[in-house]
């Protein structure tokens, strides 16, 4: 059976499978910087932040399975890890697309703030993790999660916030320190949650993620002007509320903030290191 | 006459019958063309003097029958269906099909009473439903639209839609447990690709092994139908007829012929029942089966009862797949070029026996000789027939055989080891690099030709009859 043509053939995938292996060793990109990345999942929230050194943290899942395709044109194809899951908080559009990425990958612990949701889709959310035997974590403002010289500070919601009936004031709020610089990231709170914040910390940021897709009912030109953000991104899609509306475009910008937005630019994805942000956009 | 040939032309004039009723024909044109038809060969048999016209003359009365067939099965049918439609109703249904969960869930459900008859069901991805779940729906049933979209679900004996109704799951495994168990089986092959490997390549190798297509992108859909490869991912006869060959040459080894033949054969049913029974994986079953028959039996006159009597069995289950499902003329059309096309084109062109280097003279062969036979279909129905397709095929079969038996491997050792199989994900990642890196690049450089007319056809296909007459005329008998 085993002629010359199919033991070539073995020798050639042998030295192929070779090179590769050492091909991923030798060279397995070590990341100084700090990359964001602002997936396209539609109507919906889904960032992934790769930590210098490379930690990947990926923050809500967005309403659909897009988020996997989105990941898979990011992550190499060998990876199929990721280290950190933070779900802000337990609405539909945040939480959907994890399902599937908890049934593809392989996770280190899936953070959430301990409200359950009362859609349908929870309970195989629940299922999925129980099956696959993923730690799950709950904090709250004030935990801090530190990695190197990088750290989240999870500064909302805290015992205000946690049990409120509007699930949208339940949900994190995290400032990430890393390369310098500050990033924000604010689920879908709202004006109320907004003027809570500034009273209780003094915020400056570098990159915003604005709250709530651009709705009307959040990113007050206060808080805006307050925070001055250099970079905003706004996570939207086609959607029937009109986000992200003309009022809070106009707030980002009287705040000097350069707005990005996933519905007209695609994936946004910034590269934040020594140098400053470099902004990259697939459309 | 022989008994063969009685059976071949039973079973021909019976579907030509019910191709006849289901064309849209009434039952007295076909009536008056049968008895104009019985009249032209009593004739010719009286001035000519054959005896084997008479036998003809008799036996085209299988026409009407088929004929009568087609419109009894399909009164039978909408008889028994009560389903109230466009009002908001409860219902009760059970999911009798493997659901389609992609970005979207489709369900086929059986309604209980007081309603009957099957419907489709679309729903939000989650939560998700298994076949055999029995489910409360409130919503509103609705006829399923355009002409076209009618009789493509009818083939399957779908009649009404339902779009987004509320859901409430009432049981569990109310369904066969021999399905249940090897959906289930199905699901965690699937789920052990996805672990392993990106989701474009992992929904790409679950087309390869499990003809399985919900969660591929509509780009890769497009390039796969520009590049002439759908058939890939179709679990074409071609894909049954490798795992065949791969579990009869391995269990070979230790078995005797015998034994190895029937063990292989339970093998196919097990993963025919494993793919969802559906129609068009039983019959792709059939013609790998019978592709492979032929290859080594190579006696041309039995293989030709074989076709045409897998065509009459499955049009007798049921007789809408013959005008109504593409994929039934697509498969007998590519299974009739293997057989009758390919030992033309070897002799016209004067090629060796050998397979040479991974059998590409062999691939080349059967892939040349089933497009041939299919580009007609394919260029009416989808307006898509690539010039390049042949040899995009040829390029991309050699590797078709390794990536599936790649990919049930990792399917399997999945279900012990995650680590494992993620290393031999990145082994089985390669080739469908390869084989996906060589769809995209076909598709960009494809040479459709779109269009063809009705006479076109017939045209092609004579011409087609007579290179083979031609060729074959000393290999018959």
């Amino acid at each position: 059976m085993l002629n010359i043509n199919r033991l070539i053939l073995i020798m050639i995938f042998l030295v192929v499978f070779d090179f590769f292996i050492w091909g991923l060793i030798v060279f397995e990109p070590i990341n100084k910087n700090l990359e964001l990345y602002f997936l396209d999942v539609g109507q919906g929230d889904s960032e992934l932040v790769i930590l210098p050194n490379g930690p990947k943290v990926l923050i809500d899942g967005g309403p659909n399975n897009k988020v996997i395709n989105e990941l898979a044109s990011v992550l190499r194809p060998t990876d199929r890890y990721l280290d950190l899951i933070v779900l802000s908080h337990p609405q539909t559009d945040h939480f959907t697309g994890l399902i599937d990425v908890l049934k593809r990958y392989q996770i280190g612990a899936f953070i959430f703030n301990g409200r359950s949701a009362t859609a349908d889709s929870w309970s195989a959310l629940s299922k999925v993790i129980q099956e696959n035997k993923i730690p799950v974590v709950i904090l709250a403002g004030g935990d801090k999660i530190h990695y190197l010289d990088s750290q989240f500070n999870f500064l909302l919601p805290d015992k205000n916030f946690i049990e409120s009936s509007d699930l949208n004031e339940t949900a994190f709020v995290s400032l990430l320190q890393s390369q310098n610089s500050k990033i924000l990231f604010t689920g879908d709170i709202d004006t109320k949650t907004e003027d809570y914040l500034m009273r209780k910390y003094d915020l400056d940021v570098d990159v915003l993620k604005v709250a709530h897709h651009g709705s009307k009912l959040s990113s007050s030109e206060k808080f805006l002007s307050n925070i001055s953000p250099k970079i905003a991104v706004i996570e939207v899609g086609k959607n029937s509320y009109g986000h992200p509306t003309a009022e809070v475009l106009k707030n980002l910008a009287s705040a000097g903030a350069q707005i990005f937005r996933t519905d007209k630019d695609g994936m946004v994805k910034l590269v934040i290191g020594g140098q400053g942000i470099n902004i990259f956009k697939k459309k | 006459m022989r008994i063969y040939d009685i059976a071949f032309y039973v079973a021909g004039f019976f579907i030509l019958g019910v191709l006849a009723a289901s064309s849209g024909s009434n039952f007295a044109v076909i009536m008056t063309a049968t008895i104009l038809l019985v009249a032209i060969f009593l004739l010719i048999g009286y001035l000519r003097k054959i005896p084997k016209i008479f036998w003809l003359t008799s036996l085209s009365l299988f026409i009407i029958i088929g004929a009568f067939y087609y419109f009894w099965w399909s009164n039978y049918q909408i008889n028994n269906l009560k389903i109230v439609f466009n009002e908001k109703i409860n219902f009760q249904g059970m999911v009798v099909k493997n659901p389609e969960q992609g970005s979207q869930q489709k369900l086929v459900i059986e309604l209980q009473p007081p309603y009957a008859g099957k419907i489709l069901i679309k729903l939000q991805s989650y939560p998700s439903f298994d076949y055999g779940d029995l489910i409360n729906f409130e919503g509103v049933i609705k006829m399923p639209g355009p002409a076209d979209y009618t009789n493509y679900l009818a083939k399957d004996g779908v009649f009404g839609t339902a779009d987004y109704p509320k859901t409430q799951l009432i049981a569990k495994n109310q369904g066969s447990t021999v399905k249940s168990s090897l959906f289930k089986l199905k699901k965690g092959l699937i789920s052990n690709f996805q672990k392993t490997l990106s989701a474009e390549k992992s929904a790409f190798l679950s087309g390869i092994t499990l003809g399985e297509r919900t969660e591929f992108s509509q780009e890769f859909k497009d390039a796969m139908s520009k590049s002439g490869t759908t058939h890939l991912v179709a679990l074409s006869g071609y894909n049954i007829s490798v795992i065949v060959l791969a579990v009869f040459v391995f269990l070979n080894y230790f078995l005797p012929r015998r034994l190895t033949f029937i063990l292989t054969i339970l093998a196919i049913f097990g993963f025919v029942l494993m793919t969802g029974a559906e129609a068009s994986v039983v019959r792709a079953a059939i013609m790998g089966f019978i592709a492979l028959l032929a290859s080594q039996v190579g006696r041309l006159y039995s293989v030709r009862n074989a076709i045409v009597l897998a065509a009459f069995f499955m049009v007798l289950l049921n007789p809408r797949v013959l005008y109504f499902d593409i994929g039934f003329q697509l498969s007998f059309a590519a299974l009739l070029g293997i057989v009758y096309l390919s030992p033309a084109i070897q002799k016209f062109f004067k090629m060796k026996e050998e397979e040479g280097f991974l059998g590409w003279r062999k691939n080349f062969l059967t892939t040349t000789s089933a497009q041939l036979g299919v580009a007609p279909l394919l260029i009416i129905n989808f307006n898509q027939f690539s010039l390049t397709a042949l040899l995009a095929n040829v390029l991309i079969l050699e590797v078709i055989p390794p990536t599936m038996f790649l990919g049930f491997l990792l399917g399997t050792i999945g279900f012990f080891s995650t680590v494992l199989a993620v290393i031999l994900g990145w082994f089985t990642n390669l080739f469908l690099v390869y084989e996906s890196t060589l769809i995209n690049i076909f598709a960009k450089i494809s040479l459709p030709i779109t269009k063809i007319g009705i006479s076109g056809i017939i045209i092609y296909y004579l011409i087609m009859v007579g290179f083979i007459v031609y060729n074959c005329r000393d290999v018959k008998h």
